[in-house]
């Protein structure tokens, strides 16, 4: 398979690039789901009202999550468990591995306060080795899909996506890359 | 301000003749009526259906040896076989179609006849139709008597089980791939590389007496899960770009420069708050990466005239900009000047003030009419007033939400090009945030690569891929 690989100079290539029509709708849905997935409900207000783009679901139910988000980081577990079966109870019964670590960072709060003896028995048994961000994390992610929403933004997947199709694209073709995600700069081709 | 007002006049006066080519503002704004006319046309463009196979051709079939039935879906061969060039060999009516991710067909051995010779596979359109496919270049085939599969070289090559009476076999295209796969009732027999270039068409055989096969080209439900199968091989691709890595939290980096690009200075204020405790450190040094100065650049000034043309409120938008960019607004037959009026116009078709909107065009977009670039979207505007309920006509995208959106983005693009901080050619990069080249740089790379693969397999489409997600997981 020794076939030549085709050479698009940088000049075709912004062509190309120029000629794709994205839709402004589309940009923005994305970085509205990115705004609500992540839970930044203000952000995802304000942006609602200053591009006029729907939030996928209702705002309210990000505040509902990022409370408990909130009350796993600040370690009241016995507070998050409140409020996650407040809000479904079914996210525990269905997730068990979440509720074992919620009740694993209940046992780390409880050493925190100097409560070891009471702690001490189950830790020994099974210390976490986890902390409390992945396990806010874990609540999010249970949360939104207990609500049918997807658990991570689309904005790094897309992102994956490009990196994966121009390596798919380098098998074929020699063309201008994007190296650099930040700034999304274009360089030239290497050869 | 003298000097900056020099430099703008200059590009002017240097871009002036409709050479595209150039990075001064005034011309890269004149994307932003392709893209008005874009939104007249795209959801007509969306699909581009394709011609699927529905019965198979009896005009271009094995004459002689075989009989197609009456309703086109099944062939029998009613001659007695004596060597190898009296194959009764029949296509699909249409080739394959191959903008999608596969191709499948089946076919039911409803009689193995004398010898059990049936074969199923794709050939182009001028194969030999006496032979069996495989037999010949340029064809595949997967036998029932022998269970191999034959690809055009002399011999076959061991493959999978024999197939015979009352068996369904199916024969599919990957397009993805570039793989043929065969299934035999119901489940995948193998996979083999296409190396055949252009249209195929769905190809059965019959080779010896009373061997009859009915073909399935979808209007039943076939026996073997091709949904499932289409959904696996997504998912195999799916989770390859999901190892992918990326540097972390890059994506907030992203969405903050695209709120700056923009004007979203609202959201951007609420996002920095929010993330400033939330977002780990690595993020921050990402974020010395991006050129505060130059993307923050008129914000507030932006997001104002942002909001005011999202509001409907025209006069005062342009009021702003005859304030605080009259070099913007100078130029009366400008594109940012005739999005505006065009703007203008439009809300006061939506309000119903007709006589106003008459009177409004003939002073303000009238100008227009004799001028090539912006002929066809004055008339497509003007045409607003013939209707009763304009919002339901061809031209009712004027009165969508993303005309104004549009238009916001067409100011916020002409007051970032008076930034004196950027060179000409830095002008052209600003033109999009970051987030936009990356996506533009995915759908081209996409694009390229389907395109070097005879333009086979899924179109990308950002727009799908945002909408589609959900039902693909």
């Amino acid at each position: 398979m020794a076939t030549s690989k085709k050479v698009i100079t940088r000049e075709e290539w912004e062509k190309k690039l120029n000629a794709v029509k994205l839709r402004k709708e589309d940009m923005n849905t994305l970085v509205m789901n990115f705004l609500v997935t992540e839970g930044y409900v203000e952000a995802a207000e304000k942006f609602q009202r200053e591009s006029g783009t729907k939030p996928e679901i209702d705002l309210a139910t990000i505040t509902d999550r990022m409370a408990v988000k909130k009350a796993v980081q600040n370690g009241n577990v016995e507070d998050a468990i409140e409020k996650v079966n407040d809000l479904n109870p079914e996210i525990l019964d269905t997730n068990p591995e979440l509720f074992f670590h919620l009740q694993q960072q209940r046992l780390i709060e409880l050493i925190r306060q100097g409560r070891t003896e009471e702690a001490l028995e189950f830790a020994q048994e099974e210390l976490a080795p986890r902390g409390e961000e992945n396990t806010a994390s874990e609540v999010n992610a249970a949360i939104l899909t207990s609500q049918s929403h997807e658990k991570d933004p689309k904005l790094p997947s897309l992102l994956k996506m490009l990196i994966w199709a121009q390596k798919q694209l380098d098998e074929k073709a020699v063309y201008p890359h994007i190296n650099d995600l930040s700034t999304g700069q274009l360089e030239d081709p290497s050869e | 301000m003298s000097s900056l007002l020099s430099t703008v006049n200059s590009d002017n006066g240097r871009h002036g003749n409709g050479d595209t080519s150039g990075g001064d503002g005034r011309d890269l704004i004149l994307h932003f009526l392709d893209k008005v006319r874009f939104s007249a046309t795209r959801d007509a463009k969306e699909d581009e259906g394709e011609e699927s196979p529905t019965e198979l051709n009896t005009i271009n079939s094995a004459g002689g040896f075989l009989v197609v039935s009456p309703d086109k879906l099944s062939v029998k061969y009613t001659s007695t076989n004596l060597h190898g060039h009296d194959v009764g060999v029949v296509q699909a009516n249409k080739p394959a179609p191959f903008k999608c991710l596969t191709y499948y067909f089946e076919i039911f051995v409803k009689d193995s006849g004398a010898k059990g010779q049936v074969a199923i596979g794709f050939t182009k359109e001028n194969f030999k139709m006496r032979r069996q496919p495989g037999w010949e270049v340029n064809s595949c085939g997967y036998h029932g008597d022998d269970g191999y599969l034959y690809r055009g070289q002399g011999k076959g090559e061991a493959f999978g089980p024999t197939y015979t009476k009352d068996d369904t076999v199916g024969g599919g295209i990957n397009y993805a791939t570039q793989e043929f796969f065969f299934t035999k009732n119901g489940a995948l027999v193998g996979k083999v590389p296409k190396d055949i270039r252009g249209h195929l068409f769905p190809t059965v055989a019959v080779h010896s007496q009373n061997e009859e096969v009915s073909v399935n080209f979808g209007q039943k439900k076939y026996v073997f899960d091709i949904e499932g199968y289409e959904a696996s091989e997504r998912n195999k691709q799916q989770m390859a770009i999901e190892k992918i890595s990326i540097p972390p939290n890059i994506g907030y980096g992203l969405i903050k420069t695209y709120l700056l690009h923009y004007g979203y200075e609202e959201t951007l204020n609420a996002f920095n708050l929010a993330t400033k405790t939330t977002v780990p450190p690595i993020c921050i040094a990402q974020e010395n990466a991006i050129d505060e100065d130059d993307s923050s650049y008129a914000l507030n000034q932006r997001k104002t005239l942002r909001q005011l043309v999202r509001n409907g409120e025209i006069d005062a938008a342009l009021t702003g900009l005859r304030d605080w960019y009259p070099q913007l607004v100078q130029d009366d037959k400008s594109v940012v000047c005739f999005l505006l009026h065009c703007q203008k116009f439009i809300e006061l078709v939506r309000v119903g003030k007709l006589e106003e909107g008459v009177k409004y065009g003939r002073l303000e977009l009238a100008k227009f009419v004799g001028l090539a670039r912006f002929q066809d979207i004055v008339e497509e505007c003007f045409a607003l007033l013939v209707y009763e309920k304009p919002e339901e006509s061809s031209v009712g995208y004027f009165l969508e939400d993303s005309q104004r959106e549009l238009v916001a983005d067409a100011v916020n693009a002409a007051i970032l090009s008076t930034n004196p901080n950027k060179k000409n050619e830095q002008r052209s990069c600003n033109l999009h945030s970051p987030l936009e080249k990356l996506l533009r740089q995915l759908t081209v790379c996409c694009l390229e690569r389907r395109s070097l693969n005879g333009d086979q397999g899924e179109t990308f489409r950002l727009h799908h891929v945002l909408n589609n997600n959900r039902t693909r997981r």
